[in-house]
């Protein structure tokens, strides 16, 4: 490849990527103006906080990509054309993105001092006054930081379903660095691909650096007095995470994150007014959700029973459903049991074993934004003329899809303990098994929970793209079967029924799931963690 | 006897921020000492440095007259934030801290059962941290520094996420287990910012500089106990220090 022609392939990817960015922005946009009205509503509404929480509870544990054949079905038959295309994918972002800012929104207005109230009703503000002068700038911190979090999770996003969608020209995303990656031009190249993955890169690297960093260095400088104390930010990671684990991470107890020792005991006392008032929401989510999510599986149950009794020939599709779960839920676990064989050591080892975790941390970091599906061709490449490559790939993208969730959540969840207890384990010399024993591996058991569980839906969400995977017009590399798979060819097939089918399915074991596993791993755990 | 001896010890994160800037003290046999010093002038690194937990940029620390490099069985440590596992029973918690004790399983639960009771919180040997109140978490705290019969205890603000009352009653029961020799401890040296605790309870008082921090002044406090904190020679001596601390 001569200069030139290199210098345009740049320019073109960057101008690729440029588009993708505008979808982020976009997504990042919409999604911040509406947490911050549904957060401000639930936290000051009783009964709006009672349906609001759950729901979003339960939709921030969903692999919401699974249902995004079904969403761009709708939309494009709506919106013919690259406008409905493009409107499926920034709808698809938002619901990645929007859910951990409507719970740091709704958790901000929460913990307010009583006083703000109590001045806004002495001062006779009116319902906007309050919104700009103290609902606004009070959310605003928690806001930028959820934000930077939501971004990386939509990049996942952003690439899978833009790889997604080129794989059926009616619904392909004509500009896109996903779409890009998957086109026969850059997989062909091994240079072509390397750029690719440089620019975007190049691109993770300047958002974080040039929009986010100086933006959460102004609402720190503008919010100083507010008091954001620097864990809570650990505690709002470990939110994105999962939603179960920032209950546990409340309910660890609070005295043990007092760092400083001037204001210990005020801040103790402030921790545990605020405790308090985080218990109802806890108890909020944990009374509703369970109503609400029997609710939902006895709706949709009821749906299927419906559409099978007036049409008794569905039983066969449900059956290939039924197979197809059966062999991602297979391929899913399989992979998370390698991230957690990867995941757990990483993780004692920044936690516990090295001093210089923050440096691997901004490293983590960066590596965590490049979403797996993007190393897609690399991977297919890789294992080209293997025995079953097609199932390997699927496994790698879901075990590099799942393991940052392990890492950082048991990273995060750790620093709710307190400080000192990988100083204790020196001061009275705990080694070996018995470290690993009575401290490690209890330590991050909440993280492995909050992060399993998200570990699991980012594995289903990239299954759609990961168990078929197409370049140009050829299928690159796919599973034997898979319900990702049939996702895939029921929307090349036009197959509305097999698809909702599909998702029926995914959402009903996603719930039940949660429910049943993951809810008393969860109970458990906290009933020993306090 | 000297117990502890710190030499010349001196911390740094990096050139530009220099903690400790030269320190020099020791605890003698039977010596309850405190520092004290303005916030962030590196009274916890300080005491980390003593414990083997830290390196010092500059400087040594002795144990019965050996160097110190790392922590040893000799000298315990009793954290501000308690740092109990929570997932552990308050027994287990105890039993942490006999790591370092040849023992069997069932001598080390006999002895941790015995520093429990002894700190006043028998009937919780099976229950877990997040029952226990403040204080008696820092009970438990304590009975793990002090199961494994340490020489020498190192005590970081033990009392300051306490109320007032917990803490009056914690630090006379410790006082009074310490003084009347319940318990093999040699010396305490122990963080404090609270004068009136400081000058109640210790021998002597190692009063701090800010940072890079030196000694700025010692004192020694030989009032008889238990001492009378309305008493003019108390009142005296904690005017002495807040001049000190002034300056
Ligand atoms: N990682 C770090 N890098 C640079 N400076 C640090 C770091 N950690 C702590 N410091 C600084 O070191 C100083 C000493 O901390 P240390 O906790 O030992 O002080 P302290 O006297 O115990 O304070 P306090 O009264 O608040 O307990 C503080 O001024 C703190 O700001
Ligand atoms: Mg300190």
């Amino acid at each position: 490849m001569d200069f030139i022609s290199l210098l345009g392939l740049i320019i073109t990817l960057a101008i690729d990527t440029a588009f993708s960015w505008v979808r982020m922005f976009a997504a990042l946009a919409v999604s911040i103006v509406i947490s911050i009205f549904v957060g401000i509503y639930a936290a000051t509404h009783k009964y709006a906080e009672k349906i609001i929480l759950p729901i979003v509870d339960i939709l921030q544990t969903l692999p919401i990509l699974a249902f995004f054949p079904f969403v761009i079905f709708i939309i494009v038959a709506a919106i013919p054309g690259s406008i409905g295309i493009n409107l499926a994918v920034v709808f698809l972002i938002i619901t990645s993105m929007i859910w951990n800012i409507i719970f740091g929104v709704y958790e901000s207005i929460k913990v307010l001092p009583k006083e703000y109230g109590e001045i806004s009703k002495l001062y006779g503000l009116s319902r906007i006054e309050r919104f700009r002068k103290i609902y606004l700038p009070a959310v605003m911190p928690r806001v930028v930081e959820q934000s930077t979090l939501s971004w990386s999770i939509g990049l996942f996003y952003l690439v899978t379903s833009e790889i997604f969608s080129t794989g059926n020209s009616q619904y392909a995303v004509k500009t896109g660095i996903g779409a890009a990656i998957a086109s026969p031009l850059i997989t062909g190249s091994a240079l072509a691909y390397g750029l690719a993955l440089l620019v975007f890169i190049v691109f993770v690297i300047a958002t974080r650096l040039l929009f986010f960093k100086p933006l959460e260095e102004y609402v720190v400088r503008y919010n100083r007095h507010t008091q954001q104390k620097p864990e809570s930010r650990a505690i709002s990671y470990a939110k994105v995470m999962g939603s179960f684990g920032s209950r546990i991470a409340r309910r660890l107890n609070p005295q043990q994150l007092i760092r400083s020792s001037g204001s210990a005991k005020t801040a103790m006392k402030k921790r545990g007014a605020r405790s308090v008032r985080e218990e109802g929401g806890i108890a909020t989510i944990e009374k509703y959700g369970t109503a609400i999510k029997y609710a939902a599986v006895a709706l949709i149950i009821l749906g299927i029973a419906y559409v099978f009794i007036t049409n008794p020939a569905l039983m066969g599709y449900e059956a290939t459903v039924l197979r197809a779960l059966v062999y991602t839920f297979a391929r899913v676990w399989f992979a998370f049991a390698i991230a957690l064989l990867i995941g757990v050591p990483v993780s004692v080892y920044l936690i516990f074993l090295t001093r210089h975790s923050s440096k691997y941390l901004l490293l983590f970091q960066i590596l965590s934004s490049i979403p797996a599906t993007i190393l897609l061709p690399a991977i297919v490449a890789g294992l080209k003329g293997t025995p079953y490559h097609g199932e390997i790939t699927a496994v790698i993208i879901f075990v590099l899809g799942g393991v940052w969730y392990i890492i950082f959540s048991t990273m995060n969840m750790a620093k709710t303990l307190s400080p000192s207890i990988p100083e204790v384990k020196g001061i009275y010399g705990v080694k070996g098994a018995d470290a690993w024993k009575k401290i490690y591996i209890r330590a991050i058991i909440p993280g492995l929970i909050t992060g399993g569980i998200t570990a699991i839906a980012a594995e289903w969400n990239a299954s759609i793209v990961a168990e078929y995977f197409t370049v140009g017009n050829n299928v690159a590399a796919q599973v034997g079967i898979g319900v990702g798979k049939l996702l895939d060819l029921s929307l090349s097939a036009n197959n509305l029924t097999l698809m909702l089918l599909a998702v029926a399915n995914i959402t009903v074991m996603i719930i039940l799931l949660n429910t049943f596993v993951w809810k008393k791993l969860y109970r458990s755990v906290s009933k020993m963690y306090g | 006897m000297k117990m502890v001896q710190a030499k010349n010890i001196s911390y740094s994160f990096s050139p530009e921020s220099v903690i400790i800037g030269d320190v020099s003290f020791d605890a003698d046999k039977d010596e309850f000492v405190s520092l004290i010093g303005p916030s962030g002038c590196g009274k916890s690194t300080l005491l980390r440095i003593i414990a083997g937990l830290v390196k010092p940029t500059g400087g040594k620390t002795l144990y019965m007259g050996k160097k110190v490099d790392g922590p040893s069985s000799g000298m315990s440590f009793v954290f501000q934030d308690f740092a109990l596992l929570p997932w552990l029973t308050n027994l287990d918690n105890v039993k942490i801290g006999c790591s370092m004790m040849k023992l069997s399983e069932s001598e080390k639960e006999k002895k941790a059962e015995i520093m429990l009771d002894k700190m006043g919180l028998s009937g919780f040997e099976r229950s877990y941290p997040n029952v226990l109140s403040g204080g008696m978490k820092q009970r438990v705290g304590i009975a793990r520094a002090l199961v494994s019969d340490p020489k020498v205890l190192l005590m970081d603000e033990p009392f300051s996420s306490l109320d007032e009352l917990t803490a009056e009653t914690l630090r006379s029961d410790i006082i009074y287990h310490l003084k009347n020799k319940n318990l093999p401890v040699n010396s305490v040296i122990m963080v404090t910012h609270n004068v009136e605790e400081a000058v109640e309870l210790s021998d002597k008082l190692i009063i701090l500089s800010k940072k890079p921090s030196h000694v700025a002044a010692t004192k020694h406090i030989d009032l008889k106990r238990p001492r009378n904190k309305r008493s003019k020679e108390f009142l005296d001596i904690m005017d002495s220090v807040y001049a000190t601390l002034a300056k």
